[in-house]
């Protein structure tokens, strides 16, 4: 018997169960090459079902193929508009993967010793083919990826989408952020540049400020008292395989729960969901139903969780295929996001400055441009809140907030103060950033970058 | 109540995780936290205390340091501002330490005078030792508080970072 995938219990060619579940007709008539290589045994025992028009077959193309097990196979309309989500999710994602691919192949070319990992960035300029271009488009998309990220929280927030039943992959979203943020910075030093080495130096001593732990924390963080060989390998390490794997596991289980909440909340009706959710009445009783049935000795059969039941009995109308229609959409974003980074990367080169010198500070060090609103901060306050504080408190708050915010509304109207409030912090990090990365010079004196431009990304 | 074998054994597994996690994370610490004195900890012979003139300060490259005297007292100085690490430079026109960095300044005996430094420069454990000087650069002596006023002299000239 066929299985609930659509899988048949033969092996062999001639059964009837197989045929009848793939129908001849389905695969390519003729006698062509293409033809007789998909109507072939080995070409079938790889792609199970030929490509069926209908709607199980559709569904087919999604529970036979591993990469589309990612999705689900039918999703809400309303994920198909651009506006819903701006993508901001998949695009994270995309970079990621398109940091992976160029990450490797920078490394073919790569060492992480402090003698010879300059030498192997300028060797990329001019003896790697494309490795220049390659270089610029993973410096790029990894600036990008943390834009991206920081927008796709923002957007997050103001839609309510880390209120019951996503508080934990709210949570879950967070720790991406640290992990993207983490992948970015170790991968700052691997140049051993100028640069590269200033602005690590100057973000790893934001770690001192923590208290008690400070000094044992950026020891183990930089591997010694100052940044050297067991730094570049720590961040190297860091940078290319713990980090990444930590994302991959992590993001797995972000888009595991985004499927199992029901992808985000509906724009148009939101805050119903909730209600549906929790003021669900109870199921009548028939008056003539069997007191053996209801009011006498019953046998659980299953327990269903009520946020499922939920999601189940959306309006099954309102559903379309993954495959095509959202996938279709996400080729076309990926193809997009990779024209993006392609154009940057052509356009504008990653810089490389002289050799790592730690006898030469060069004026302003900046840290990398995401933490340069901690930098701007810790100009004006005390390092222990400009340096823990703030940032330790915002991201604790950050964390804790589905739980802290107890308003079930989605709506914005009903949500007046937590966006007001939220904005706000955005709108004042953002002044920070903006601030610490284009507006200061030597001697962090306020410089406008119309007279000096005092900008490395 | 008695408790069932199914607890027992579940309290088992769960003890036992716990274990096993905390001995993972101590064996991870153990294996990546640097040796003490791995990056610096030399001890370093340096010219005899009579090679550094008054009111000045002397780099030594090998130790990142500056060796500063204020006319009273030698000092070894750590390069490092207690900012945020950048390198921290001896302007001989002003006669400060500047940091060109985030703007922080110290006077020739290291105590802090402006900036968002936290506190004047770390010191290393200085002695001398027949003709010369030894600095253990294992051992950092933590800069001296905000309103520390010693050594201070105002600047006798104009300041090395530009628009100081």
């Amino acid at each position: 018997m066929p299985d609930g995938n659509g899988n048949g219990n033969s092996d062999g060619d001639s059964s009837p169960t197989r045929d009848a579940l793939e129908p001849k007709i389905a695969y390519a008539p003729g006698g062509g090459m293409a033809a007789r290589v998909e109507r072939s045994n080995a070409w079938r025992s790889m792609f199970r079902h030929p490509t069926l028009d209908t709607p199980r077959g559709r569904a087919l193309q999604s529970f036979s193929n591993f990469f589309l097990h990612v999705y689900p196979v039918k999703v809400p309309t309303r994920v198909l508009r651009m506006r819903y989500s701006f993508r901001l999710g998949f695009i994270a994602a995309v970079l990621f993967v398109i940091l992976v691919l160029t990450g490797v192949y920078l490394m073919f070319f790569y060492t992480p010793a402090v003698g010879s990992a300059y030498g192997d960035m300028q060797r990329l300029r001019t003896d790697v083919g494309f490795g220049q271009l390659v270089r610029n488009v993973h410096r790029w998309a990894a600036h990008l990826m943390v834009l991206v990220v920081a927008l796709h929280l923002v957007r997050t927030f103001l839609a309510g989408a880390y209120k019951r039943p996503r508080e934990f992959n709210w949570v879950i979203g967070v720790v991406l952020l640290v992990l993207t943020l983490g992948l970015s910075f170790t991968g700052y030093l691997l140049p051993w540049d100028q640069l590269s080495y200033w602005a690590v130096t100057v973000g790893t001593n934001l770690v001192q400020y923590v208290p008690l732990l400070g000094h044992t924390l950026q020891n183990l963080l930089i591997g010694g008292a100052q940044i050297g060989q067991a730094t570049l390998l720590r961040f190297y390490a860091l940078h290319v395989a713990v980090l990444p794997i930590l994302v991959v596991l992590t993001l797995g289980i972000h888009i595991w729960r985004v499927r199992k909440d029901g992808f985000a909340v509906e724009r148009s009706s939101a805050g119903v969901f909730e209600e549906e959710a929790t003021a669900r009445p109870a199921p009548a009783v028939p008056a003539t139903a069997p007191a053996s049935l209801y009011g006498g000795r019953t046998r659980v059969l299953g327990v269903v969780d009520r946020q499922s039941v939920t999601a189940e009995e959306r309006a099954v109308d309102d559903t379309v295929f993954t495959w095509p229609h959202l996938l279709a959409r996400h080729v076309v974003v990926a193809l997009g996001v990779a024209a993006t980074v392609l154009a940057l990367g052509v356009a504008f080169a990653a810089p490389l400055r002289g050799l790592a010198n730690p006898n030469l500070t060069p004026e302003p060090a900046k840290a990398p441009w995401y933490f340069a609103g901690l930098q701007e901060l810790l100009a004006h306050f005390d390092p222990l809140v400009a340096g823990i504080l703030v940032p330790g408190g915002g991201l604790l708050t950050l964390v804790l907030l589905p739980y802290i915010d107890r308003n079930p509304s989605t709506v914005a109207r009903r949500r007046k103060v937590a966006i007001i409030v939220f904005l706000g912090l955005v709108i004042a990090a953002l002044a920070l950033t903006v601030i610490g990365t284009f507006f200061r010079g030597p001697g962090w004196r306020f410089v406008p970058p119309w007279r000096h431009w005092y900008v490395e990304l | 109540m008695a408790t069932s074998r199914r607890q027992f054994l579940r309290r088992g597994w769960e003890i036992g995780g716990s274990l096993l996690a905390l001995a993972a994370g101590w064996t991870t610490y153990e294996s990546i936290r640097p040796l003490a004195g791995s990056a610096t900890g030399a001890k370093l012979k340096l010219a005899g205390p009579g090679s550094y003139p008054p009111d000045t300060a002397t780099y030594v490259v090998e130790g990142r340091l500056w060796v500063a005297n204020t006319g009273t007292q030698l000092f070894a100085l750590s390069q490092k501002c207690p900012h945020l690490g950048c390198r921290v430079p001896f302007c001989e026109s002003s006669g400060h330490f500047e940091c060109p960095c985030h703007g922080s300044r110290f006077d020739i005996g290291g105590e802090w005078i402006q900036g968002p430094a936290p506190r004047g420069m770390d010191k290393y454990a200085l002695s001398v030792d027949g003709a010369n000087l030894v600095v253990d650069t294992s051992k950092v002596l933590p800069g001296p508080d905000r309103g520390a006023k010693a050594f201070f002299k105002p600047a006798k000239g104009p300041s090395c970072v530009p628009g100081g």
